[in-house]
């Protein structure tokens, strides 16, 4: 496989992204940044149960753009991630395998996630006032 | 946008490829190089220009992307006639495999526009302009757009793909009902042609060891069949983190059949016997 003389065709540089792979990078990719803002979520939870000035300045950070951008970001990271999970443990069931089902499916997931995360945000936008 | 076959183009792309550099994770000696721009047909109305890798080991140069233009009115209608008219007319030292140009040998597949496909049932009508025509990816390219399936070939001998069982209780045959004869449909279709191996990003990444779909696919057709005996052996073989488990059902696969198979559903198959015979 690995003959050095010669050159390796090229994959990822050239390859299509379909919806296929598109979908499941963004599953990968999702998933990493649902970790870091896990990371993120414990910071905050132990300065709310700790120190209540650095819990308000981390509130500040989060309310301004960035942060609000960063927790938007987050939350359609976490719905897609849960709806193509879903996906997932269909697909480990034998589920859903016929290509029509399976573009059926992802693109229920990214319609559906978009939409989760609209309404939560629309709803916590709400509650805020 | 949602694709009923395989044989289905994409109607709009947001990208044609990632967006990461052309030449990533390429060795300097080996970065593609804008190639040579073939004179056109004279008198032609209805040109089709294609970009072709390609690739000469005996000449010391880079790889490069030659563009050739041929008139679609003194050609076959699909992308291996006019490969075929450029190495009889225009450039005779591009090298491809062929041989039924039917689509059922599997000798022509390539990287048509993004995707891998098979030349002979490829037609221009489908192609983008200009067309982009790569080697089968994540081959060691011999030449041109001919790429080292040796090592495809060896995980599928690795499988044992031949019937294992004893000598039949008739003497005469392994009698199989018309069932189980159903199970192998859309199983011992495929051709080999390696089209789905070489798009999955998890055999870019770990093709030395992850078998790949088509091996799988196959490997599945045998765990399948009723007359087939050494089911746990062929299981116990593929009980380690990368023979079959490196699958993270991408189905890039399942996407890119040409004989519009489903290497992501045998591979589901696969991994769900393993669960159920432990039970």
């Amino acid at each position: 496989m690995n003959n050095p003389s010669r050159p390796r065709s090229p994959h990822v540089q050239v390859y299509r992204p379909q919806l296929t792979s598109v979908l499941s990078f963004g599953h990968r990719l999702s998933g990493l940044f649902l970790s870091l803002g896990a990371v993120l979520l414990v910071g905050w939870l132990l300065t709310a149960a700790t120190e209540a000035q650095a819990f308000i300045n981390l509130n500040a950070w989060l309310g301004s753009l960035l942060g609000l951008l960063l927790l938007f970001i987050w939350t359609l990271a976490l719905f897609f991630h849960l709806c193509n999970g879903i996906r997932h443990l269909l697909w480990d069931a034998v589920i859903g395998f016929e290509l029509v089902a399976i573009y059926r499916s992802g693109w229920i997931v990214v319609f559906l996630s978009i939409a989760l995360t609209l309404v939560t945000w629309a709803l916590a936008l709400w509650q805020m006032g | 946008m949602l694709i009923k076959s395989s044989d289905e183009l994409p109607r709009k792309t947001l990208f044609k490829r990632f967006p990461i550099p052309r030449n990533a994770q390429v060795p300097p000696e080996f970065r593609i190089q804008p190639g040579k721009v073939w004179p056109e047909p004279e008198g032609a109305e209805n040109v089709k220009r294609l970009r072709i890798f390609r690739y000469n080991p005996e000449n010391g140069k880079p790889p490069q992307i030659d563009t050739f233009t041929i008139d679609r009115d003194d050609c076959g209608p699909m992308l291996l006639d006019a490969l075929l008219k450029i190495k009889a007319e225009i450039d005779s030292t591009l090298t491809f495999r062929r041989s039924c140009r039917e689509g059922v040998c599997g000798s022509c597949s390539m990287n048509i526009d993004g995707t891998n496909w098979l030349a002979c049932i490829r037609s221009m009508d489908e192609l983008d302009e200009p067309a982009t025509i790569y080697p089968l990816n994540n081959l060691d390219v011999i030449r041109d757009l001919v790429g080292d399936q040796r090592h495809a070939f060896a995980q599928y001998a690795a499988i044992k793909p031949w019937l294992q069982a004893e000598a039949p209780s008739n003497g005469i045959e392994h009698l199989q009902s018309p069932e189980d004869r159903n199970k192998l449909d859309g199983y011992y279709e495929c051709i080999l042609c390696f089209c789905c191996t070489s798009g999955c990003p998890s055999h870019w990444w770990n093709g030395d060891r992850f078998l790949g779909p088509a091996v799988l696919l196959q490997a599945w057709r045998f765990l399948a069949d009723s007359r087939d005996q050494a089911t746990a052996e062929r299981l116990d073989e593929l009980e380690d983190p990368f023979k079959l488990y490196r699958c993270h059902t991408i189905l890039n696969c399942t996407r890119t059949c040409p004989k519009g198979l489903n290497p992501g559903k045998a591979i589901a198959e696969i991994k769900a016997k393993m669960i159920t015979r432990q039970s």
